[in-house]
């Protein structure tokens, strides 16, 4: 067994993370370096694109570990999650070995040993060849540590929660067929939640809780600044103020980080050297979603440069 | 540390916070790898496995500060260094008043800056059920003790009182009027500890409690006698009850998906496979999403039962394939536009202000039924599931039951919904007798629990 990659401590965990291109705040550091600690999984929740998925990606590049993902929606079930049996390929399997089947009970004095010898190959058919392993087995047999990130947990049914618990408190899954498999390396485990409905407390008692929130200005800044390198000093800082005054307003979708790096995107791609109004104004839609908040922000346009008083010409 | 974490453990339990004992052995195990004198590490591990969704989490910020600050708070730091020792002779003269008395001298302590006593005293360790905090603080009920507590603090107020004012000679103006606000301060710091608590009411599993209580005693309550804030419980109650609802609707549409074996389909398709069946074909039908329109009266008394049946309805929206709404008095008007473009509560106290619809005109069945008939009869079809909510009162018009009728002929189903009380229904002006014999369904709708299982049979 190869020795896997371990924080020393939380200010490791902070220098890892940003290496692997994620800035984080120390409280997100902490509970990652907990969770790596003790093998607990993580539950993430916060607003949506706040990078709670991006985290989990930061964890696994930093651990040099492979992410497995598994994204819930309404309806998923044991069969996509864990393993499904391959149906068509058994068959295929059946057809092609069809001949040989008189060989196998060739001799055979009565229908009843006949029987018996076909049932003798039965385990054939149910082996590890014709099964397809979904992302938790897959997680759960790898042969290295990996990282599992169940996305948006918050959209599968109350009863995927239930079966999920199981997993998460023995990382072992009974396969009728081939018995109970144990994971070889206990994954680490982020799921992440939009709040759409509660979780169940079992759940969450079994889980580390994060939430992430919208960053603080200088943390917005040190994002933008690592992820969107070829953007000048001042017009980054005029970014981060825009977007932050912008999330003040009431507003369907706030914007989020991830907004804020499409727009210092957008205005790259537009070789922009200084947030005009005019400016401001055409690239509205990278960052608010919905009509009614572009004509919100569109009205209040004057305030979002008022509170970034350098923008104003 | 550990007796300091159980401490705060217990007095969380006390304040609602649910912690759990696993929780609390996690988080001392989490503890021993960060170093606990990091504040930011401390709290964040704290406050993940104390606060596990986002409306707790608000609840332990207060809490912690209250617990871990506010508590520790040294008087030698407070206000101005050089009143420290005025503090710590008033508190010494108080002791010997305070004798053998160990709530009041716990007080003391605190004041001269040494919590750990007071923070034992605290009922909370009580509620809390941790035996060992508790036991070694001595009997009593939790109320008593709070009210115990809150006695002390009067007391001994007023004997901080009494004591500034024996040291007028001493100490001047400014300076008592400084030690006086310092004691206040603090002992209002403790009095909080002992009642903000008690009177937050966002706490998850209480609202959860008071809204199964809202649920059952509003049910009964008829919708027009509901008070402003009684109408206000209800929307919650409201979207509490169409969340639980949502979900029973996506387990059994779970359940359907699965569906069984369709043996036709599937021989079908192995018929390219020389008879193998490859493929199975499931038998799943996706559910049948009705159509809604829905025709509300909005004089009145039957508006307060028809802007709850539209609450509910929208909110339900995906759950229906379209959900059409109109309103009448004396004349017909759609009001579907409002909804979509605003939320459910306030696009119906948009609807009440905005739409064209004169309010104060008597209610008259037969032309509603006859502009409806010439505007929007081409929105009924064999899907439509077509609500009425009305009393039925026609002021003695033609209530055209000839046009309800072929209304009902063209959607699937038509149910009136009647605020009213049965045994009124076919009294005075009340129409309900030729309307009545129209619909496929009759059902009264006075309150909650009548509206909601109107609502369940209609989606599920």
């Amino acid at each position: 067994m190869e020795t896997d990659f371990v924080f020393k401590d939380v200010a490791h965990v902070h220098a890892a993370l940003e290496a692997s291109g994620y800035i984080c705040s120390p409280v997100i550091a902490t509970i990652v370096f907990l969770a790596k600690a003790t093998h607990k999984p993580v539950l993430v929740e916060g607003p949506a694109g706040v990078g709670k998925t991006e985290l989990a990606k930061a964890v696994a590049r930093s651990l040099d570990r492979e992410l497995i993902r598994l994204q819930c929606y309404e309806g998923l079930d044991e069969a996509k999650a864990l393993y499904e049996w391959e149906y068509a390929k058994q068959l295929l399997y059946t057809q092609m070995v069809k001949e040989k089947i008189g060989d196998v009970i060739a001799g055979a004095r009565s229908i009843a040993e006949a029987v018996d010898r076909v049932a003798a190959q039965e385990d054939a058919f149910f082996s590890e060849r014709f099964l397809q392993p979904r992302p938790l087995l897959q997680a759960i047999s790898s042969e290295r540590p990996v990282v599992l990130l169940i996305d948006e947990v918050d959209k599968s049914d109350p009863e995927f929660e239930a079966f999920l618990l199981e997993v998460l408190s023995d990382f072992q899954v009974s396969i009728p067929e081939l018995g109970t498999r144990r994971a070889r390396h206990i994954p680490a485990v982020y799921l992440t939640s939009n709040d759409s409905r509660d979780m169940s407390d079992a759940l969450k008692r079994r889980c580390l809780h994060l939430y992430i929130d919208y960053p603080d200005r200088d943390l917005e800044l040190r994002i933008v600044r690592l992820r969107r390198p070829g953007l000048g000093d001042r017009l980054a800082g005029q970014l981060v103020d825009a977007v932050r005054s912008i999330r003040a307003l009431d507003l369907k979708k706030k914007p989020a980080i991830s907004e804020t790096l499409d727009w210092a995107q957008a205005l790259l791609a537009l070789q922009v050297e200084d947030l005009s109004l005019d400016i401001l104004r055409d690239t509205l839609n990278v960052v608010c979603k919905h009509r009614s908040d572009v004509q919100l922000v569109g009205e209040k346009i004057e305030k979002v440069c008022g509170a970034a008083p350098r923008l104003r010409k | 540390m550990v007796p300091l974490l159980l401490r705060f453990v217990a007095g969380a339990r006390a304040a609602g916070l649910r912690v759990s004992t696993s929780e609390v052995l996690d988080c001392l195990q989490h503890l021993e790898r960060i170093d606990p004198l990091a504040e930011p590490q401390f709290k964040s591990v704290l406050r993940a496995n104390f606060a596990k969704s986002r409306r707790e989490q608000a609840h332990f910020e207060r809490l912690y500060q209250l617990f871990f600050h506010e508590l520790r708070q040294d008087p030698s730091i407070a206000r101005s260094p050089e009143l420290a020792p005025a503090i710590q002779a008033i508190l010494q003269s108080l002791r010997p008043a305070a004798g053998a008395d160990p709530v009041l001298q716990a007080l003391i302590d605190f004041l001269a800056g040494d919590p750990g006593g007071l923070a034992e005293r605290l009922p909370a360790a009580d509620v809390g059920g941790w035996p060992p905090g508790a036991a070694s603080s001595g009997g009593g009920s939790a109320g008593g003790r709070r009210l115990e507590l809150a006695e002390r603090i009067r007391m001994l107020q007023a004997q901080l009182e009494q004591a500034l004012a024996g040291r007028r000679d001493e100490l001047g103006w400014e300076e008592r009027r400084d030690l006086a606000g310092h004691f206040q301060d603090r002992l209002n710091a403790v009095r909080r500890l002992l009642g903000e608590p008690l009177e937050t009411p966002a706490l998850p599993q209480e609202r959860q409690r008071s809204m199964r209580r809202v649920a059952d005693e509003l049910g009964e309550v008829h919708f027009a006698s509901l008070t402003p804030r009684e109408v206000e419980a209800m929307r919650e109650a409201i979207a509490q009850l169409v969340r639980r609802l949502k979900d029973r609707i996506s387990r059994r549409n779970a359940a359907r998906r699965r569906g069984v074996p369709d043996v036709k389909k599937t021989l079908r398709r192995a018929a390219a496979y020389e008879g193998v069946p490859f493929e199975v074909c499931y038998r799943s039908r996706p559910p049948r999403r009705a159509k809604i329109v829905a025709l509300c009266d909005v004089s009145g008394s039957v508006w307060s039962a028809a802007r709850f049946m539209l609450n509910m309805l929208y909110s339900l929206q995906d759950c229906f394939a379209q959900v059409r709404s109109f309103i009448f008095v004396a004349g017909v008007e759609e009001v579907s536009e409002i909804f979509k473009r605003h939320a459910v509560n306030p696009a119906i106290d948009k609807i009440l202000k905005e739409a064209d619809i004169d309010y104060n005109a008597a209610t008259d069945y037969g032309r509603t039924l006859r502009e409806f008939r010439q505007r929007f009869m081409d929105g009924l079809n064999r899907q439509t599931t077509l609500i009425l909510i009305g009393d039925g009162r026609c002021n003695y018009t033609y209530p055209e039951q000839g046009i309800l009728a072929e209304m009902r002929a063209r959607c699937r189903r038509l149910i009136w919904l009647n605020p009213e009380a049965p045994q009124f229904w076919r009294t005075g002006d009340s129409e309900m007798r030729v309307f009545e014999a129209v619909c496929d369904e009759v059902r009264p709708c006075q309150n909650l629990n009548q509206l909601l299982d109107f609502i369940t049979t209609l989606v599920l």
